[in-house]
């Protein structure tokens, strides 16, 4: 790949250029950029590749709760603490989408319109683009390129549907969970897994009357879990009345590691095996896809019981070894 | 590299500019595209034409359709004006909703690709769509050079 | 109830009814279900088996008397007919002053003004785009506007509706301009017809400008202002139409309409106020669709509904408390862009099922509505179209006439439990107010609208010129859309900024200063304060921009 480098001028080098349009702080060409990746536009790895180097300073804090959190709101006040500091921030608003038809209404950055004209903010819908987990796949390298340009914090938002809390506790450097009083059943809505990835746990809402009981159930629970020295903060906020956000910010930022290189490179690190992962499995499955006609004899095995599931897998692992599809690098 | 063998979902902006806040069509037809696979960045009445435009740089979109009940559709214009000062022609825009005949063509002449009436149907409007859409993604990415 | 006195009063009625359905049966070619709006099946024919007329003391009783099922006047529209108040916004003062005293001396005894859109943003217009003002609505912004408009209007004898939402500012000018003629406000009659914000929190985002509470309040302090200092004035207009033209069928309309009405009438309880004064006050205003008999009965429910509710669950004990008082408007929403002439007749029919419906006073729609304002003559057709229903159909003659018939009343028993089944939905989700912070109303609305659309997208339901009977649209002209005199648009915003110019700056910082400080004052009359500033020469958007701050904004729940 370096070797195609040079064979261009990096001057006119369109890939590069748009790489350096981004890094500068160009919002089209950043916004272009995402598209790219959406899109598995042949471009968006080459381009990529050149934003990776500038990448790992932002600090990702990722907001997950249910439907009716008031999360994008809780955002939208967030922002406008972080502006207040001098910070620029992005903000990546993932929804679901239809898992029959794969189109989506995007609507969380309504609530975030006070900062429509801000250059110093940077919104971006996304939807799961099909994938029951909540999280495209796409979505570490959407977060590379926006890292890529220079922006303070990078929020991700998601509503925390089947897998994604784990996704997110991945990609995240800090995870914000929210909830609010009386949802339903008040805090079994938050799922047992995301108390355990936690950062910070925000009951939002919290001057209706239930917030006291929610709080209290939030602790007892963290302290099942072993954090009986309350190492896990609760903030109480009013997302609508911008109330709270002191606390919220300190307490995100409390422990964050945002500044020095190692702690970049690690973040880095952390990200990159999970965008390997992920690749990874993506390529399997592609591969599999292709090979249908050579898995139907170990499936065969498999349903007659001459085989274990992991003896299978592997035996699918080296068919997909094989596969010689639009795999490997370019 | 692999490419996304899977269609890229379309981008749409809908939304409202000006002073009227009936936003029921324009719910419906969101809906409509969402139902036909697309992606819809869904605002809500009376955006600001530089927030509209911000909004289409940071989200990409293809489509911005535009719903006007009453009388908004008079400042239409300012908004194309300010797409093209922001390099943003290539986006393809629809206004939906009711638009007196004696007006169809200053929207036409300031770009506006279609206007649809309160009769128009879902299959017209989705087909519309996808194929503006299609015409503006290829711009957008031709015009990388990449 | 009077089971006593059903099926045996009937002999041989089982037999007959037998013999005629086979004939139907035999004779009809492919009968499918016929359901209307709400969903309720409709069947080909009425008998006393579906409603007994035995149950009439029960189901109806007289005009004037409980359950006030057909009608809340002993008279109704033969002792004094509905008032016609006729919505009217446009241009500047001048113009609306114009089409005013039109209808004035065309023999309206009440006027209504709907203000330009840019008073719905909340703004005044100086800061609106100016290709845009007036176009909708009236451009007021301050007393001396109001003055202007009503120009030779006299304000102790005609009865004006003012239709904007809080902090309703128009009124506030109304009363201004009172207090500068010297006519005591007392004497000031009319309705603050938008003054239900929790339609225009889930339906209208139109009109959303401070934040759900900060509205809540503002409404709880207009209707104890109004009781003390403007006690002929209607400050409550629950407003179903928001509700339909968003989308709800007719049966959930009034459920919910119902249900916000409660909630108001709950707060003004907490608030001290005797229910029975408050409720004296309350009026609504609903949309009348195409739908013909289902309007009817819509509204025949609503009626019998509320007094149940006014005196059992409010507990008022005075039975003028338990009327419910309303202003039909035929629904623009059911008017079509092609062939508009065909609007007239939908009109003719909305008005006819708001007649019989026993409504209070009425609108009718010009038949140019779907496309823009009205025009003098479009809006002098809409006015003959009910002098001609009143004078030449008769139908001010007998009060209730569609009562007793056998449809009518089976159809208004069903929209009775379909509405109560709204409403219970409504009570269990912890009440309206709480309903439409966590979105169950919106959702409501939502899923009705989608229904809707798919009806008339499939052809099930028929639009004629729309998806039957259409006409290539190159042949019929629209009429030409209604225009404000830029010229004098533009004047008039001059004028404006002068006169803010002019005034005395310090006035109106004391006034926005105390204002504020209501505002953060519990035991204050916030509504009370917006008069004092709109006397001291604050304009709207001044007033709406305090507020606004020191309220909060409002964000309606988008449910997509």
């Amino acid at each position: 790949m370096a070797d195609s480098n040079k064979q261009t001028s990096v001057a006119t080098d369109p890939v590069r250029q748009l790489a350096d349009r981004v890094i500068a702080g160009d919002m089209p060409a950043l916004a272009r950029t995402i598209s790219l990746i959406e899109a598995g536009h042949k471009a968006a790895q080459p381009v990529l590749r050149h934003l990776r180097a500038n990448a790992g300073h932002a600090l990702v804090v990722g907001f997950t709760g249910p439907p009716g959190a008031g999360k994008s709101t809780l955002i939208n006040a967030y922002i406008a603490a972080l502006r207040g500091q001098g910070k620029r921030v992005a903000v990546l608003a993932v929804d679901p989408s239809s898992p029959l038809t794969g189109g989506a209404v995007l609507g969380d950055r309504t609530r975030m319109g006070d900062h429509s004209l801000d250059g110093g903010v940077f919104i971006r819908s996304l939807s799961a683009r099909g994938h029951l987990g909540g999280l495209s796949a796409e979505i570490h390298a959407v977060i590379d390129a926006v890292d890529a340009a220079r922006w303070d914090v990078i929020v991700l938002e998601t509503v925390g549907a089947g897998q994604s809390e784990t996704e997110v506790a991945e990609i995240a450097d800090r995870r914000v969970v929210i909830s609010v009083p009386g949802l339903g059943d008040d805090v079994q809505a938050i799922k047992a897994g995301i108390l355990e990835i936690a950062d910070v746990l925000v009951v939002n809402k919290s001057d209706l009357p239930l917030a006291e009981r929610t709080e209290r159930q939030l602790r007892s629970m963290l302290a099942l879990r072993g954090d009986a020295d309350q190492r896990v903060p609760i903030v109480r906020t009013v997302a609508t009345e911008a109330s709270g956000m002191e606390k919220l910010m300190a307490a995100i930022d409390d422990g964050a590691v945002a500044g020095d290189e190692d702690a970049r490179r690690a973040r880095l690190i952390r990200r990159a095996r999970r965008l390997i992962a992920a690749k990874a499995a993506q390529m399997v499955k592609a591969a599999l896809d292709r090979a249908e006609g050579d898995l139907d004899e170990i499936c065969g095995q498999l349903i007659d019981g001459d085989v274990s599931l992991e003896d299978a897998a592997r035996h699918a692992q080296s068919v997909a070894r094989t596969d010689t599809g639009t795999t490997g690098p370019r | 590299m692999s490419e996304n063998t899977e269609k890229t979902p379309e981008r749409v902006l809908i939304t409202k500019i000006g002073m009227d806040g009936h936003d029921r069509g324009s719910r419906i037809i969101a809906a409509f595209l969402r139902d036909a696979g697309m992606e819809v960045i869904y605002t809500p009445p009376w955006q600001a034409i530089d927030a509209v435009v911000n909004l289409a740089v940071q989200e990409d979109v293809e489509v911005i359709g535009v719903s006007s009940l009453a009388t908004d559709h008079l400042i239409m214009p300012d908004l194309m004006k300010a797409l093209k000062d922001a390099g943003q022609d290539h986006i393809e825009v629809i206004v939906g909703g009711i638009v007196p005949d004696q007006e169809h063509q200053m929207l036409l002449d300031a770009g506006v690709a279609k206007i649809f009436g309160p009769g128009a149907m879902r299959e017209e409007i989705v087909d519309t769509v996808r194929d503006l859409a299609a015409v503006a993604s290829k711009t957008k990415f031709e015009s990388l050079g990449v | 109830m009077a089971d006593d006195l059903k099926q045996p009063f009937l002999p041989g009625l089982e037999q007959d009814i037998e013999k005629w359905q086979k004939s139907y049966d035999a004779q009809i070619a492919g009968d499918k279900v016929v359901r209307n709006r709400s969903g309720m099946e409709i069947k080909p024919l009425y008998t006393p088996k579906d409603w007994d007329s035995g149950n009439y003391i029960h189901d109806l009783g007289m005009p004037g008397q409980e359950p006030f099922t057909r009608g809340i006047y002993p008279t109704m529209h033969r002792g004094r007919t509905w008032t016609q108040r006729q919505l009217i916004g446009l241009g500047t003062p001048e113009d609306y002053n114009e089409r005013v005293l039109k209808l004035l001396d065309a023999g309206a005894s009440a006027i209504s003004l709907l203000p330009c859109n840019s008073g719905f943003r909340g703004i005044d217009c100086d800061e609106a785009p100016l290709p845009l003002l007036g176009t909708c609505g009236t451009v007021v912004n301050n007393v001396d506007h109001m003055d202007r408009a009503l120009n030779r209007v006299p304000l102790e004898r005609i009865s004006t509706a003012m239709n904007d939402p809080a902090p309703y500012t128009l009124l506030a000018f109304v009363l201004g301009v009172a207090k500068k003629r010297g006519v005591d406000w007392s004497m000031i009659t009319g309705t603050s017809n938008q003054s239900d914000y929790i339609s225009h929190f889930v339906a209208n985002h139109m009109f959303y400008r401070l934040s759900l509470p900060g509205s809540r309040r503002m409404l709880v302090d207009h209707i104890a202002f109004c009781r003390e200092k403007v006690p002929n004035w209607n400050p409550v207009s629950v407003v179903g139409q928001h509700m339909q033209q968003a989308g709800a069928t007719p049966a959930e309309t009034m459920g919910l309409t119902l249900s916000t009405a409660m909630q108001y009438a709950d707060d003004c309880i907490a608030a001290g106020m005797d229910v029975d004064e408050v409720l004296r006050r309350f009026t609504f205003f609903f949309d009348i669709s195409v739908s013909f008999f289902e309007e009817v009965a819509k509204f025949r429910a609503g009626r019998r509904i509320w007094t149940r509710l006014a005196k059992e669950r409010l507990g008022a004990k005075d039975p003028k408390s338990w009327r419910f008082k309303f202003h039909g408007q035929t629904s623009g929403s059911d008017l079509t862009r092609q062939q508009p002439l065909n609007n007239i007749a939908r009109v003719t029919t909305q008005a006819m099922a708001g007649i019989f419906s026993g409504l209070q006073s009425m609108h009718t729609d010009a038949y140019d509505e779907a496309i823009a304002c009205p025009t003098e003559e479009t809006a002098r057709v809409a006015v003959a179209t009910q002098n001609i229903l009143r004078e030449e159909a008769h139908l001010c003659d007998v009060i209730d006439p569609l009562g007793g018939s056998y449809y009518v009343e089976s159809l208004t028993n069903q929209m009775e439990e379909e509405i109560c089944a709204v409403m219970d939905k409504i009570e269990a989700a912890g009440g309206m107010y709480r309903a439409v912070e966590d979105g169950v109303v919106q959702t409501m609305l939502g899923d009705s609208a989608l229904a809707a659309q798919e009806k008339i997208e499939s052809g099930e339901e028929k639009l004629v010129g729309v998806n039957c009977y259409q006409v290539d649209d190159e042949t019929i002209a629209s009429p030409p859309p209604y225009r404000p005199d830029t010229a004098a648009m533009e004047q008039h915003v001059v004028e404006f900024r002068q006169f803010k110019q002019d005034r005395s700056q310090a006035e109106v910082k004391r006034a926005l200063d105390q204002m504020a400080r209501a505002a953060n004052t519990d035991s204050a009359n916030l509504f009370g304060e917006v008069v004092d500033a709109a006397m001291a020469g604050v304009t709207h958007g001044e007033i709406v921009a305090c507020l606004r701050d020191e309220l909060g904004f409002g964000h309606p729940l988008i449910v997509a």
